[in-house]
């Protein structure tokens, strides 16, 4: 160990970044993931003249769908300084459920939907009360909640989830409304929604003051550990919606149908320009942090590119992503190169 | 602090009784257990998680969590399996292959948390997933085959006697008192406990998180390594099990996951409690549908014990 002669401290001012800059930043990384999502769909016709089309675009929407509902809970959950690795678990609870309970028929829909994406909220609320009053780390915590929700699942469908989804979610996921797929409408609203809730609403703004300083917030009187309980169910609710939407897209559930979404539900948040550490960060950013991902994935697809290719260029974006797209990053340059401050 | 409360105020002496009260249920329950061949077994089924959770704990330590560890097995798993060089030597080059991997990602983890200053949660996922998609170019499906020499002299015993695995476990555990008591040890643990303050102190903190990261790869390596050697093939998904198992047994080995209190000791024998449970819950009879509920609460309740005991180390420490 090399003793450094000069401690390293803040030898600069403290600068009142608290509004312009950052509103500055979000909006910019949010702009070049849309352009680099519009790019990557405009390109790739270079590839084949099938590429590019409208259908190709509906079909991205729609498949972002899934991505995007699912990222908005787990977008929640960051925003409080949280993580939710229970989302695979509770996509497979939800699809399971659904496809259980109601097996084909629309009898008792009304009620047996909303209770799944009740009992999906609860077990969110369950990982919100370990989370803020047993004080386990949410990594840890919601890793426990999977793992436990999973192994519920399977004893559930003794190991073969059976039964299929209820005709009215089939025909929902197959409908076309004024020329579009009723999904992307759903979609349409889902999103204007959650920015609302997110940024606009007394409960999205208490959520961001909990997530930028827990001790803040709560000398400033917000009940925070219900704030952060809240954000955990809702994280759930919505792996629970995308759960049931799956059950209804394919007719039927798996028990590892929630595994492609846990991973690049974080990475959306992360490319979208949220803080890993909670905070800040925009849904409009997810959202195209969503779409980006799953346009790459279907050009991926469509290329014919091995599995294992795959999963690097998941990985090499989402790392690129983390380097580019973060204030750390100047922040690291400014280290590296400038005066040596670290904080 | 008396030596004796500072004893049990440590986690690795509670995870150890935890140990045997568990050891004594499994042979009460199955005298069988009691048997060489069936301890060499539990052993050899262990050490492999145990590895990796040592290495995480170089990470936790430092208030970091890696999720690479899932990825570093299945490559440098894949790799033996992919590339078997029989004999001794063969067996010393493909160590020397998995340990270069772990370095490696270690390193490019250590650049990335500790100079690029990315939260360490989300860069070692990147990296995790893109050691996945290499395991998977190298190997789709499981299968290779594993040097001979490998799978069997390394689950064997010495002169009969004493499994080799547990000498792998014993020789990590004295490197880990070594090195705690090193400059670079002792750092990890101030780093841990308040990062301005070990650098207001004089402490390298960048080179300190690079160097845990780094351990912690090679450490990944090696679990692969002895993981090939007991399932003699290659697996690209190999690795997919110890990302929860080995956060549950570094929380049981009484690591706190704030970084700067606990040690790979406790690590290496939660480990070894988890993968005993395992056969516990087996001989109990109960579905294996379920025994994920049961891992789960046992973390949840592994992490909690590990707090209390903080606590209590605390107050003592307090009151002395």
């Amino acid at each position: 160990m090399t003793a450094r002669p000069e401690p390293e401290v803040a030898t600069l001012p403290p600068v009142d970044d608290r509004e312009r800059p950052r509103i500055a930043s979000s909006t910019i990384t949010t702009v070049i993931i849309f352009v680099l999502t519009a790019a990557l769909i405009v390109g790739s016709r270079a590839i084949s003249p099938a590429f590019g089309s409208w259908s190709q675009l509906e079909t991205i929407l729609y498949l972002s769908t899934f991505l995007v509902i699912v990222s908005f809970g787990q977008g929640l959950v960051i925003l409080v300084r949280g993580l939710d690795l229970s989302i695979a678990s509770v996509i497979t609870l939800g699809g399971v459920l659904t496809t259980g309970w109601l097996n084909g028929s629309n009898e008792y829909a009304w009620a047996l939907l909303p209770a799944v994406l009740l009992i999906c909220a609860f077990v969110g609320a369950l990982s919100g009360v370990g989370v803020t009053f047993l004080k386990i780390p949410p990594f840890i915590m919601t890793l426990a909640t999977g793992i436990i929700v999973y192994s519920l699942s399977l004893g559930f469908t003794a190991g073969t989830p059976r039964g299929y989804a209820p005709p009215v979610l089939v025909d929902f996921m197959h409908a076309r409304w004024l020329g579009v797929p009723a999904p992307i409408l759903f979609l349409l609203v889902f999103v204007v929604a959650a920015v609302l809730v997110q940024s606009w609403s007394v409960l999205g703004r208490r959520l961001y003051a909990v997530g930028n300083n827990p001790a803040a917030a709560y000398v400033a009187g917000l009940r925070t550990r219900g704030l952060t309980i809240s954000a955990y169910a809702v994280s759930a609710a919505c792996a629970g919606l995308t759960g049931m939407m799956l059950a209804g897209y394919s007719d039927g559930a798996t028990l590892r149908m929630g595994d492609d979404y846990l991973l690049p539900s974080v990475a959306a948040v992360v490319i979208g320009g949220s803080s890993i550490l909670g905070g800040h960060g925009s849904f409009i950013g997810t959202v195209g942090g969503a779409i980006l991902l799953t346009t790459l994935g279907t050009i991926l697809a469509a290329l014919g590119i091995e599995e294992g290719w795959k999963t690097i260029i998941e990985g090499g974006v989402i790392l690129t992503a983390l380097i580019l797209l973060r204030e750390q990053f100047y922040e690291a340059l400014r280290v590296q190169f400038g005066k040596g401050r670290t904080e | 602090m008396t030596p004796i409360r500072s004893l049990f105020s440590s986690g690795a002496v509670l995870i150890a009784i935890v140990y045997l009260v568990l050891f004594a249920i499994y042979a009460i329950a199955q005298p069988s257990a009691l048997s060489a061949f069936s301890i060499q077994a539990l052993l050899n089924n262990s050490l492999p998680l145990m590895l990796a959770a040592a290495g995480q704990t170089f990470v936790v330590l430092q208030g970091g969590f890696d999720l690479s560890v899932a990825g570093v097995i299945s490559l440098a798993n894949v790799v033996v399996a992919v590339y078997p060089m029989e004999g001794p030597g063969g067996a010393l080059v493909n160590l020397l292959m998995v340990c270069a991997i772990g370095l490696a990602v270690g390193a490019t983890n250590g650049l990335l948390v500790a100079y690029l200053r990315i939260q360490s949660i989300a860069a070692t996922l990147g990296t995790m997933i893109v050691c996945q998609g290499i395991a998977l170019l190298i190997l789709k499906a499981p299968g290779g085959h594993v040097a001979d020499w490998m799978s069997y002299e390394l689950t064997d015993s010495l002169f009969r006697v004493f499994p080799v695995t547990a000498l792998i476990a014993i020789v990590v555990c004295l490197l880990w008192l070594v090195f705690r008591r090193m400059n670079v040890g002792i750092a990890l643990y101030a780093v841990g406990r308040d990062e301005t303050s070990a650098a207001l102190s004089g402490i390298d903190v960048r080179r300190v998180r690079f160097t845990g990261f780094c351990i912690a790869g090679v450490l990944y390596g090696a679990a692969a390594y002895m993981l090939a050697a007991q399932t003699a093939t290659g697996n690209p998904t190999a690795g997919e099990p110890f990302l929860l198992l080995t956060f549950a047994a570094v929380a049981l080995g009484g690591t706190s996951f704030s970084g700067g209190s606990g040690g790979v000791i406790g690590s290496v024998i939660g480990a070894a409690t988890l993968m005993l449970m395992q056969k516990v819950l087996f001989s109990t009879g109960i579905s294996s549908f379920y025994t994920g509920v049961f891992q789960g609460i046992v973390m949840v309740l592994a992490v909690l014990f590990a707090a209390a005991v903080l606590h209590l180390s605390q107050r003592g420490r307090a009151s002395a």
